[in-house]
């Protein structure tokens, strides 16, 4: 939490700048009682002017000083009236200002925090950010935010306001009369202990409240990207009611804060009012015992100063009540920004040397959230440079586990990754990944034109290199048949585009890197045959020396990569180019009979 | 053969991202950019209020019985002080304590009342506001899901979260605070009118002057500000959208080491956000100021008129009243001033109820289907009588399909990317409307068909796995809640997804993570297909359902599909040779018509374009 304070201190300026301006403005705020008095006493009145002589003072300088000797109360009025105006227009200028200071400083805390938030969530290890849902996060990084911000803009406007209004109508309290202060004895302690009491109650439920906020957004999330299979089994009922129950929840939560906030303003009347009475009572009984100084103007000034000084009690309360919301904001910020990523960066860039791209010794990997039976062990295996390495395997055996470890999305959990012989570790992260082109098996499309999305792979990249890059991927055919072509804009993730359009289009954003290693993780199984026998072909040229590696499904996919890996239950039981394996692997020939006996049975034989 | 899976095909998705500038005929109603009439906003809003009538009613009652004690409280105060007196003769103050004694006891049994009715306002307030919130949050998720799948395949799903959440937690906040705190401006308002009027009427009419003034102001400054509200709500909901898209997609991110850039495009929009809503705050600031000024202004007029008419001795104006008259006119800019403090907050849930109604007003699903089908009796003959279709207005994708699938017919549908195999399926469903032609099953048109009983008839599997949030039994009864365990094993073991599950530590009830990312593609895919089994539907739909298993279990799983296609019309489409070759008929597509059409053999001897297609797929397999 006071991590999160430091984001203020570039602002210091505007903060400390804001409450002097609301000085400002409570200053204007106290002057205009008394002009006001000045109208209604010298100018309504009908004895106003021989009393103003009388009485002397400010008001009777400043009419002396404008007019000389002699005016009339209409002339008083209007001089007045015209002054408190100005000051009015002063004191605006002022809480204007304040506004503007105290929101300069309140949003670039909270634009600095944003950004440092996001930054840190840009660079956590995939488990965690797995660990932290998509509705958390995004709550997290935009309501939970807009919480802190409030906070210090409120605190920063009351700041000052409030204690100016404490002390001050305190010590007028006391001078006015020292008995008054029995009042504030008795009345403060009670104050204070409603207030502690239904805020610590309050706290905790804030950050329930949050965590509810998180169950209606993650609802939402799903709903919206699976809304085809909600309609195809005509469950929107269902989601609804799921979603009702979220919304309850959160609906519940808020209700029980509020009522429990709503104690607050009913006891603050009590106390305010009891005050008051105690007071009156307190001047009465002083009147009556003949004390010289208790008037009825000083019991009105009394009251006048406690109701300032519990109303000030109230401001406190407001900004107590958004420091526990805050609290259980920042928390929850700060839980993010206390989250460092599990995979740190080395500092080695990469270096060519060896004969071997990739290679994994011993290896065991297991997903650190899941338990059971590792995903992957003793995986041994190493990749020559340039090499076209295939993998294929039953679902759900740990290829992409596998490939997932070179990227570093995860550590191994035992054994070592090494690339170009170099312990994986001891790359710098960015160098490492910068030399891998990865292909997803789900294709993951952003939110920008075709070629924007193509040149993710370099920003440098020309048009001309983009087009190339389509072009062996492909899918420059179909691209150039959008009427926008290049420049069409790809709609939410890419949902308008069929599903062998969307891995082409992740193809040639891969290959516009030009990288060492290329990682097709299933990639091409929205392709014909045709179309991928064209695309290997494309590959093969373009990317002579770059270390090719991929899972497929398809025996015709890997059939000609130089070695294939055949994987069974987390581990490499054969490695080996597609003639010996079908000498040697049981496994690899039951997947390729399992692929070729529709063909045999066709009557085109191999 | 080949690929094609997604919504549109063949025709170039020329739909324009962003939440505004959708290509869709009910996107014309979503340009925003400006706000728009901010009365038939709130009037939709008091609407929603409105429906918890006896909670409204209630709490305006005690908030009336809370004005009253607020304003008796200050008129016993008065007399308690009174009691104090100036003895004519000594001039010594004196005091009738028994008589004080009484008006404080009578202060403190009102404050008391009044007190424990502003704890029921709170509650009431409380209730109706959340209440309120609950079904206008609920209201908007229901529409959500009634809007055509064309809405969220081109809207941001980070900006419909945002909606969600921020905007109606606006308008929450403004109807709990604003609207109680408006109720009792109006109330204290029309008192201290009424006691004006009391007093001097002609003076209460030059008072009135600045009246129109204020409002004037107010409108003319709010429409003025109202812009940069309704653009803080839309740039929070593009970080959302920007949030949500780099985290779904995190792995991608992270493996083009775009995180730098995306830090660099948050930092964009959260900038642009904090200077509009520095903005935002400063306009919404100038109100108070502005409304104080107005006040005093009416202060001093009415303090310089009633001085004027009384040295003219017009209009029979007393000291006493004028000074009555300034007493009520502090405790009219008081309210006004509240209001104007609280204008950010309304101007700020003005907006976000703006994008709320925004989706609420979005065109819903068509479903005038009226005719009730029982599915059991269905057999099952789908005929699409020339069909055309485009996603996008001009860019046909479907130009006068013709085909007929007869009860329990197995047809795969092949084609080059983009040639219309998966908008086959989007018009079947209904999750888009033919532009013209016919699709009929046992030939009732499907648009007599109520869509919830349409659906029902059909099993669909997709290649894009969604799995929700839940449990894996809850997964695979989705939509069919009410399954047996014994039932729900049955399929799971069909679609040969027992093996893996029963692997895990929780087994079926392993929750799975958002999204499912603890399971692997091809297990996902599973679990999918165990799903469309315990559904039991007239007609299947596979639409490259099998594209991440592996061959040896999609094998396994084929002799099960078998018997699940049996006396089903099913409709697959898929490029391995394996799920299509048994097909009893396959149909080409090509150029938005059935290019071809018959089985295996037939097409192979034709020597047209599926032939060609085979031996690609052959080919593939031999060199």
């Amino acid at each position: 939490m006071k991590k999160l304070f430091c984001y203020i201190k570039p602002y210091r300026f505007f903060a400390v700048v804001s409450p002097l301006l609301m000085m400002g403005e409570v200053l204007a705020d106290l002057c205009l009682p008394f002009l006001m008095s000045f109208i209604v006493d010298y100018g309504i009145e009908a004895d106003g002017l021989t009393k103003l002589t009388a009485d002397g003072g400010f008001a009777s300088f400043v009419m002396s000083l404008l007019w000389g000797s002699s005016y009339t109360q209409l002339q008083l009025i209007l001089t007045f009236g015209i002054m408190m105006l100005v000051i009015t227009l002063i004191g605006g200028f002022f809480g204007v200002s304040c506004a503007y200071t105290a929101s300069r400083a309140a949003q670039g805390f909270g634009n600095d925090l944003r950004c440092d938030t996001y930054r840190r969530v840009m660079s956590l290890s995939i488990e965690q950010t797995d660990r932290f849902t998509t509705g958390s996060l995004v709550t997290r990084m935009t309501n939970d935010i807009s919480m802190m911000v409030d906070f210090v803009e409120q605190l920063l406007r009351m700041f000052v306001r409030a204690p100016m209004f404490f002390l001050g109508g305190s010590v007028m309290l006391l001078l006015l009369e020292v008995r008054f202060g029995t009042v504030l004895l008795l009345s403060l302690p009670l104050l204070l202990v409603t207030l502690i009491v239904v805020l610590s109650r309050a706290i905790p439920m804030y950050s329930t409240l949050q965590k509810k906020l998180d169950g209606v957004n993650s609802v939402v999330q799903e709903n919206v990207s699976g809304a085809r299979v909600v309609k195809a089994y005509v469950c929107e009922e269902h989601e609804s009611q799921r979603f009702a129950d979220a919304n309850h929840a959160l609906c519940d939560v808020n209700y029980r804060v509020l009522k429990l906030m709503a104690i607050v303003t009913p006891v603050l009347t009590v106390i305010q009012n009891g005050a008051v009475i105690a007071l009156i009572w307190i001047g009465g009984i002083r009147i009556d015992a003949g004390a010289t100084g208790m008037t009825t103007g000083t019991i009105m000034a009394g009251i006048s100063y406690v109701t300032q000084v519990v109303m000030s009690i109230m401001m406190v309360t407001m900004v107590f009540q958004s420091i526990s919301r805050a609290m259980a904001s920042g928390k929850r910020i700060a839980e993010v920004l206390d989250t460092h990523p599990v995979i740190k960066s080395g500092d080695r860039s990469g270096d060519d040397c060896g004969e071997i791209a990739v290679e994994m010794k011993n290896v065991s990997f297991r997903y650190p959230t899941a338990a059971g039976r590792p995903v992957l062990h003793d995986v041994d295996l190493k990749i020559k440079k340039g090499e076209t390495f295939a993998i294929i395997g039953a679902t759900g055996c740990g290829k992409t586990s596998l490939v997932n470890l070179i990227p570093r999305f995860y550590d191994a959990t035992e054994g070592e990754v090494l690339i170009n012989g170099i312990p994986i570790q001891e790359y710098d992260l960015n160098d490492l990944r910068q030399g891998i082109g990865y292909v997803m098996q789900k294709s993951e499309l952003f939110s920008d034109t075709v070629e924007g999305n193509i040149r993710w792979g370099d920003p440098e990249a020309t048009h001309e290199d983009v087009v190339s890059a389509a072009r062996a991927a492909q899918a420059d055919d179909f691209i150039s048949g959008f009427s926008d072509g290049y420049d069409t804009m790809i709609a939410e993730k890419g949902a308008s585009l069929s599903g062998g359009q969307k891995q082409r289009l992740s193809i040639a954003r891969a290959l516009t890197r030009k990288p060492e290693i290329l990682i097709l993780d299933d990639s091409t199984s929205a392709l014909d045959l045709a179309t991928e026998a064209r695309l290997q072909k494309a590959l093969r040229e373009r990317l002579k020396d770059t270390t090719v590696i991929m899972i497929a499904q398809r025996i015709a996919s890997v059939r000609n990569a130089d070695r294939i890996a055949v994987i069974e239950n987390g581990t490499v039981t054969d490695c080996a180019s597609h003639d010996e394996l079908m000498r040697t692997s049981a496994t690899y020939r039951d997947i390729y009979q399992s692929q070729m006996k529709q063909t045999e049975e066709g009557g085109n034989e191999v | 053969m080949n690929n094609g899976n997604k919504p549109s095909n063949a025709t170039p998705p020329v739909i324009p991202l962003g939440p505004r500038r959708g290509g869709g005929p009910m996107s014309a109603r979503l340009n925003a950019e400006k706000p728009k009439n901010a009365k038939k906003t709130v009037a939709r809003l008091l609407h929603y209020i409105g429906r918890s009538g006896v909670v409204l009613i209630s709490l305006l009652v005690i908030m009336v019985l809370v004005t009253v004690a607020e304003l008796l409280g200050p008129f016993f105060q008065a007399k308690a002080i009174d009691t104090i007196a100036k003895d004519e003769i000594t001039g010594r103050l004196t005091v009738d304590l028994a008589a004080m004694q009484g008006y404080l006891v009578m202060m403190a049994v009102i404050f008391v009342c009044s007190a424990t009715l502003s704890y029921f306002q709170g509650i009431l307030a409380a209730h109706l506001s959340q209440r309120t919130v609950r079904a206008m949050r609920n209201d908007l998720f229901r529409k959500i899901s009634r809007l055509p799948i064309r809405y969220t395949d081109t809207h941001r799903h980070g900006d419909i979260m945002s909606r969600m959440t921020n905007d109606v937690e606006n308008v929450s906040n403004a109807v709990s605070q604003s609207i109680t705190s408006l109720f009792s401006c109006v109330l204290t308002l029309l008192g201290a009118l009424v006691m004006m009027l009391y007093y001097s009427p002609v003076m209460t009419l030059i008072a009135m002057v600045t009246i129109p003034v204020s409002i004037l102001v107010s409108s003319k400054l709010g429409k003025f500000m109202r812009k940069y509200f309704v653009r803080q709500q839309k740039l929070l909901g593009q970080l959302n959208g920007q949030v949500e898209e780099t985290v779904t997609s995190y792995k991608t991110v992270v493996a083009y080491g775009k995180e730098s850039e995306s830090v660099e495009k948050f930092g964009v929009i959260s900038s642009q956000l904090r200077a509009c809503a520095v903005s935002a705050k400063v306009w919404g600031s100038i109100m108070g100021p502005i409304m104080n000024f107005i006040g005093n202004l009416q202060y001093v007029m009415i303090a310089a008129t009633g001085g004027w008419l009384m040295i003219a001795g017009k209009g029979g104006i007393s000291i006493g009243s004028i000074q009555a008259m300034l007493q009520y006119s502090k405790k009219f800019t008081r309210p006004i001033n509240q209001i104007a403090n609280q204008y950010s907050g309304i101007l700020t849930a003005l907006a976000g109820a703006e994008r709320i109604f925004e989706i609420m007003d979005s065109a819903e699903e068509i479903d005038e289907g009226k005719r009730e089908v029982s599915i059991a009796e269905l057999c099952g003959e789908i005929v699409f009588r020339d069909i055309h279709f485009g996603y996008v207005e001009d860019e046909p994708v479907l130009k006068g399909l013709n085909l007929t699938v007869k009860p329990g017919q197995k047809i795969a549908i092949v084609g080059a990317t983009g040639s219309g195999k998966t908008t086959v399926v989007n018009l079947l469903t209904r999750f888009y409307e033919l532009d013209s032609g016919s699709i009929t099953i046992d030939g009732i048109d499907i648009t007599e068909i109520p869509k919830a009983t349409l659906r029902r008839a059909i099993a669909i599997v997709l290649q894009d796995t969604v799995l929700f949030s839940d449990t894996i039994a809850n997964n695979i009864k989705y939509g069919h809640p009410e399954a047996s365990d014994e039932r729900m094993r049955a399929a799971t073991a069909t679609a040969k997804a027992d093996e893996f599950i029963e692997r895990l530590p929780d087994g079926y009830n392993t929750l799975l993570a958002e999204s499912g990312s603890n399971l692997s593609q091809g297990q996902r895919q599973l679990l999918a297909i165990a799903r469309a089994v315990l559904a039991d539907p007239k007609i299947l739909i596979l639409d490259e359902a099998t594209s991440n298993v592996d061959t040896r279990t999609e094998m396994h799983i084929q002799q099960a599909m078998v018997a699940l296609m049996k006396n089903r019309t099913s409709l697959i489409i898929a490029h391995r040779l394996s799920t299509i070759r048994d097909a009893d008929v396959i149909v080409v597509l090509r150029d938005g018509v059935v290019a071809e059409a018959g089985d295996h053999e037939t097409l192979l001897a034709l020597g047209g374009e599926y032939s060609k297609l085979y031996q690609n797929q052959f080919a593939g397999l031999s060199t």
